[in-house]
C-alpha cells in the first residue's frame, strides 16, 4: 500500500509540473462549457425543467461535464499501449507490484492533479461566472465524492482492459479510440442521458460508461434520492470489480504469447 | 508549380501507402473518428426528441450547419495536418525544422507535405452524410446560385480552418510549443458554429463576427440556402461574404507566417 501511494505521488507532482500546460486546458473546457451552456439556454428556453432537471442543474452539468475530463481522462488514454509497442512494458511487469496496480497508483495521482488543476478550479470558475447548484446535504456530498471515486476506478478499469488489445492487434489505437468515442456518447458526458430516449437509456446501463459520469452528475444534482443513490453505487462497485477481474484474465491470456524484442 | 505539385504527390504519396499498410487497423481507425461525428449527431437527434427545436432551429437545420462545417474541418485536418499546431510546435521543438530549412525545397511546401491523415476520410465522409441527411430533412427551394453557392461554402469554410490551423503553428516559431488556447479557435471555432449564431450571447457572437468573423462562414450562408430570417439585420450580401471572409483568414495565416520564417530562431536542439 505504501509503494501504490509512493507511485501516486510521483505520479501527482509530475502533474504539478505542467501548471501552464493545465490552464491553458482549463480556458479550453471553459470556452467549449460557455458553447454548451448556451446551447442548453436555447434548447430549455422558457421551459423550467426538463427530464427532472432544472436549468441551472443543466448549467452546472456542463461544468461538472468539463471538469471530470482530465480527471477521468475521458479524451485519451494510451498509456499501456504505448509501453507494450515501445517494450517498456517489460520493465513494468519486472517492478514489485502487479502491472495493474502499479498502473492504478500511477493513474490515481494524476487523476488527483487533474482534480485539483482542472476539476476544482474549473466548478470554482463556473460558480463565478454562471452560478452553480450544489448538493444539499453532507451526505449527499459524501455519496457525490464515493461516486466520483468509483467513477475514476470504473473508467480506469475500462481503460486498462481496452489498452491491453495492444497485446494482440499491431495498431490499436484505432480500436482504443473507438470506445474512447463511443464513451462520451454512452457516459452522458455529451448531454445528461435523461434527455435521452428510455430504450436508449437501457441500452447504456448495459456498459460502464454510464457508471462514470452519468452517476457522479445525477447524485451531484440531487436527480437520484435516497435507495437510488445505493443502487447507483453499488452499480458503480459491480461494474468496477467486473471490470478489474476480466482485466486480470485478458492480462494473463496476453502475457503469455507477448514477445519483447530486445534492443 | 508542375514540379511543386509533382513534389507534394510524392511526399503524401509516401504516407498514404504506409498508412494503408495494415488494412485492419486502418478500416478501424476510419470507422473509429468518424464515429465521432455520427454519434454526435445522434446526441443531437435524441435531445431534438425532447426539446424539440433550439431558438427556432430545427434537427434538419442544425444538422446542415453540422455536417457543413464537419466535412469541411476533415479536408483542412487531411490537407493541413502538417501545420496541426500540437504536431507543428512539436517539429520546432525538436529541432526538425532546421532540417527541413536545410533542403532546397520551399519550405511552405514541405510543410504541406509532412503530414497526411487518410482516416480524416471517415470524418469527410460521416460530415456529408449528416449533411445529406440534414438536406432531406429540410426543405430548400433550389435555385442556380444555391447550388453553385454550397462548394463555394464548403470550399471557403477549409480556407478559414486552414488559415487559423497555420496562425496556431506559426505562433509555435516564438512559443515552442503549442499553445492549447489556440483550440479555442479552432476546435472550438468549429463547435461553435455548429450551431445557430443566435443561441450565443452578445459578446462572443460579436468576437466571433468582427474579430474572427466565423459568422459569414456557415450562419450566413445557412440563413440564405434555408430561407430564414436574418435576426441582426445585416447587410442584404452578408450571406455572400463566406469566400471572401475564407480566402481572406487563409491571406492573413499565410502573411503570418511568412513573417514568422524570417524570424525563426532553432531551439539548438
Amino acid at each position: 500500500m505504501r509503494l501504490f501511494f509512493e507511485l501516486s505521488m510521483r505520479s501527482f507532482q509530475r502533474q504539478l509540473v505542467y501548471r501552464t500546460a493545465a490552464l491553458a486546458g482549463l480556458a479550453t473546457n471553459f470556452f467549449f462549457g460557455i458553447i454548451r451552456i448556451a446551447v442548453l439556454v436555447a434548447l430549455y428556453g422558457t421551459r423550467q425543467e426538463v427530464a427532472g432537471i432544472p436549468l441551472q442543474g443543466a448549467i452546472t452539468f456542463t461544468g461538472l461535464s468539463q471538469a471530470t475530463i482530465g480527471i477521468l481522462s475521458l479524451f485519451s488514454w494510451y498509456d499501456l499501449m504505448t509501453n507494450v509497442y515501445t517494450g517498456a512494458i517489460s520493465s513494468d511487469l519486472l517492478k514489485p507490484m502487479s502491472l495493474f496496480h502499479y498502473w492504478l497508483s500511477h493513474d490515481f495521482g494524476r487523476a488527483v492533479g487533474q482534480l485539483l488543476l482542472r476539476g476544482l478550479p474549473m466548478m470554482a470558475a463556473y460558480a463565478v461566472f454562471f452560478g452553480i447548484t450544489t448538493p444539499q446535504s453532507l451526505w449527499q456530498w459524501i455519496a457525490f465524492v464515493i461516486s466520483l471515486t468509483l467513477a475514476w476506478l470504473v473508467s480506469f478499469a475500462w481503460r486498462f482492459l481496452v489498452n491491453l488489445a495492444a497485446l494482440w492487434i499491431p495498431n490499436a489505437l484505432g480500436f482504443i479510440r473507438f470506445v474512447f468515442i463511443l464513451s462520451w456518447f454512452m457516459s452522458g458526458f455529451l448531454m445528461p442521458l435523461r434527455y435521452f430516449p428510455d430504450w436508449f437509456i437501457r441500452v447504456c446501463n448495459f456498459t460502464p460508461f454510464p457508471y462514470t459520469i452519468n452517476t457522479v452528475v445525477e447524485i451531484y444534482l440531487g436527480v437520484l434520492q435516497g435507495p437510488e443513490i445505493v443502487q447507483a453505487i453499488l452499480g458503480q462497485i459491480i461494474w468496477g470489480v467486473c471490470l478489474i477481474l476480466v482485466g486480470q484474465v485478458v492480462l494473463r491470456l496476453g502475457i503469455r504469447h507477448l514477445v519483447i524484442l530486445g534492443g | 508549380m508542375r514540379h511543386s505539385l509533382d513534389l507534394y504527390w510524392r511526399l503524401i504519396g509516401v504516407q498514404i501507402r504506409s498508412q494503408l499498410q495494415y488494412r485492419l487497423a486502418f478500416f478501424l481507425d476510419v470507422v473509429g473518428t468518424s464515429l465521432s461525428t455520427i454519434l454526435t449527431f445522434a446526441t443531437l437527434a435524441f435531445v431534438f426528441q425532447r426539446f424539440g427545436n433550439i431558438a427556432g432551429w430545427t434537427l434538419g437545420e442544425v444538422a446542415f450547419l453540422y455536417g457543413m462545417v464537419e466535412a469541411a474541418f476533415g479536408v483542412m485536418d487531411m490537407l493541413f495536418s502538417g501545420f496541426d499546431p500540437q504536431n507543428f510546435g512539436k517539429q520546432v521543438r525538436l529541432g526538425r525544422m532546421d532540417q527541413l530549412l536545410l533542403r532546397p525545397v520551399d519550405i511552405t511546401l514541405q510543410i504541406f507535405g509532412s503530414e497526411f491523415i487518410m482516416r480524416r476520410l471517415g470524418r469527410i465522409l460521416q460530415g456529408l452524410l449528416v449533411l445529406g441527411i440534414a438536406i432531406g430533412m429540410v426543405e430548400i427551394h433550389w435555385t442556380a446560385t444555391k447550388l453553385i453557392f454550397m462548394p463555394v461554402i464548403l470550399v471557403s469554410l477549409v480556407c478559414f480552418f486552414g488559415g487559423l490551423f497555420i496562425i496556431g503553428a506559426t505562433i509555435t516559431f516564438w512559443t515552442y510549443e503549442s499553445i492549447e488556447v489556440v483550440n479555442i479557435f479552432t476546435y472550438g471555432g468549429s463547435e461553435m458554429m455548429s450551431y445557430p449564431m443566435n443561441i450565443y450571447q452578445n459578446w462572443l457572437r460579436q468576437f466571433f463576427t468582427y474579430i474572427i468573423p466565423a459568422i459569414f462562414l456557415v450562419y450566413y450562408p445557412a440563413l440564405f440556402l434555408l430561407g430564414k430570417p436574418d435576426p441582426f439585420k445585416m447587410p442584404i450580401f452578408a450571406p455572400f461574404l463566406a469566400p471572401f471572409v475564407g480566402l481572406g483568414v487563409l491571406l492573413v495565416a499565410w502573411l503570418f507566417w511568412n513573417y514568422g520564417l524570417r524570424h525563426y530562431q532553432s531551439t539548438g536542439t
